[in-house]
């Protein structure tokens, strides 16, 4: 399940998909348009700056904080991204006490509307399997250091809301305005696998 | 069977929060209540994880109310009901040897959920 | 074509053991090849016109046989999980799926 092993561009599976995609398009039941448009939208238009710019906005905005922890969906929808999955977004706040990480263990739900699509190692069965049942073991691997008397919670993203994380603010960043932080704040830090690093 | 057109994709889902129902339903359960997962087997569907079969959590959040993605693959309609952001301690989960301090939360319907 | 349904199905892997280390690639692209691109834009099309739900869905790909479902890629699924969805619900037929790819493989050689 890992990028490895994805078939290439002669093989049967991509065959399978040219074979399904021209008979729905002679059956006149899509249009080449709504294809092009989905693929230019996760390609292209929904990616983790969309997160990075919430993040950074709660950093540098209390009262947007609050109301970012208090209802995810509304003050997400502040920001104007395209919604993609209707779907409802609670955010989670990591801090010196709590350490939050993000997983979907039946299949990879993932918050496209602020990170876009996942990246392979999020829908592996690695991480699948061992986020819910040893997290620090899974923050080990991406060598993320937290504390032994930190509370660590993991969110199973198994229904139809997405969970994102708020990164603590890195040191030495106090002079950076909200696009400069929003420039720091990796995809990794907002599922909870890493902590935002700072500037060097 | 419509044809999926550039305006049918331009239109799905432009509103944010939007598979949530809009419907009054009288919750069962509330934040702080002691809940137990039920013991479900299936080959329908159910978002139900295995590991949370018949343990004891905690309800955090009432999300408000959802269809039932059971019922919905098995042609029983959407049985709306409230979905809970319910946590089970690691300890409770994966036994005496995981963090005392850890958690996970899993959002389950109350279809899924028994009282304590 | 009716795909069996499983008890306990391999999808649910929250816990397991034994699946060895998180294998990360830097700087990965969205997409790895233009097929896996074309498979979400069709499921995601298929989606918008109900042809199916995103629960129906779900379950298609829960059904894939176990072996299959550990040995392949993610975008492999959704293809799968698309493609049952369709042919049980009658939108195509298996001859005329069928008949297409032997089309394109020939033409491929």
């Amino acid at each position: 399940m890992s990028s490895n092993d994805i078939p290439g561009p002669d093989s049967e599976t991509a065959l399978r998909v040219k074979a399904l995609e021209s008979l729905l398009l002679e059956k006149g039941l899509i249009e080449t348009s709504a294809i092009d448009e989905l693929i230019d939208m996760f390609e292209n238009r929904l990616g983790p700056w969309n997160g990075a710019k919430v993040v950074a906005r709660a950093w540098t905005d209390p009262d947007y904080k609050d109301r970012l922890l208090q209802n995810g969906t509304a003050a997400i929808a502040e920001m104007g991204f395209e919604a993609v999955q209707g779907e409802e977004m609670v955010v989670v706040e990591n801090t010196a006490e709590v350490h939050n990480l993000v997983v979907c263990t039946l299949c990879s739900c993932f918050p496209w509307a602020t990170l876009g699509l996942p990246p392979v190692w999020y829908k592996s069965a690695p991480f699948r399997a061992r986020a819910a049942r040893d997290p620090r073991g899974v923050l080990d691997e991406f060598g993320t250091q937290i504390g032994a008397d930190t509370e660590l919670r993991v969110w199973d993203s198994n229904a139809e809301v997405r969970y994102m994380v708020l990164p603590e603010r890195p040191v030495r960043t106090e002079g950076l305005n909200a696009e400069a932080l929003a420039e720091l704040v990796t995809r990794d830090s907002m599922i909870g696998v890493s902590k935002v690093a700072s500037p060097d | 069977m419509r044809t999926v057109d550039l305006e049918v994709v331009r239109s799905l889902y432009k509103l944010p929060g939007a598979v949530r129902m809009k419907l009054d339903v009288v919750p069962k359960f509330k934040p702080g209540d002691r809940v137990k997962a039920r013991n479900i087997h299936t080959s329908g569907h159910t978002r139900l994880p295995r590991y949370a079969r018949d343990k004891v959590g905690i309800i955090q959040l009432d999300h408000g109310v959802f269809h039932l993605p059971d019922a919905r693959v098995s042609g029983q309609g959407d049985q709306p009901q409230h979905l809970y952001s319910v946590r089970f301690s690691a300890r409770e989960l994966w036994g005496a040897e995981a963090p005392c301090k850890d958690s996970i939360n899993i959002d389950l319907w109350e279809n899924y959920l028994d009282s304590v | 074509m009716r795909r069996r349904s499983f008890l306990n199905g391999v999808h649910d892997m929250g816990g397991m053991h034994g699946f060895g280390p998180i294998v990360r690639e830097a700087d990965e692209p969205v997409f790895h090849e233009e097929w896996e691109a074309h498979t979400l834009a069709l499921a995601r099309a298929m989606l918008a016109g109900l042809y199916f739900n995103l629960d129906e869905f779900r379950h298609s790909m829960e059904r894939i046989e176990p072996s299959y479902y550990l040995r392949s890629s993610y975008y492999e699924r959704w293809l799968e999980g698309t493609i049952t969805l369709l042919l049980e619900k009658g939108v195509i037929s298996q001859q005329e799926f069928q008949a297409r790819l032997d089309e394109l493989t020939e033409r491929r050689g």
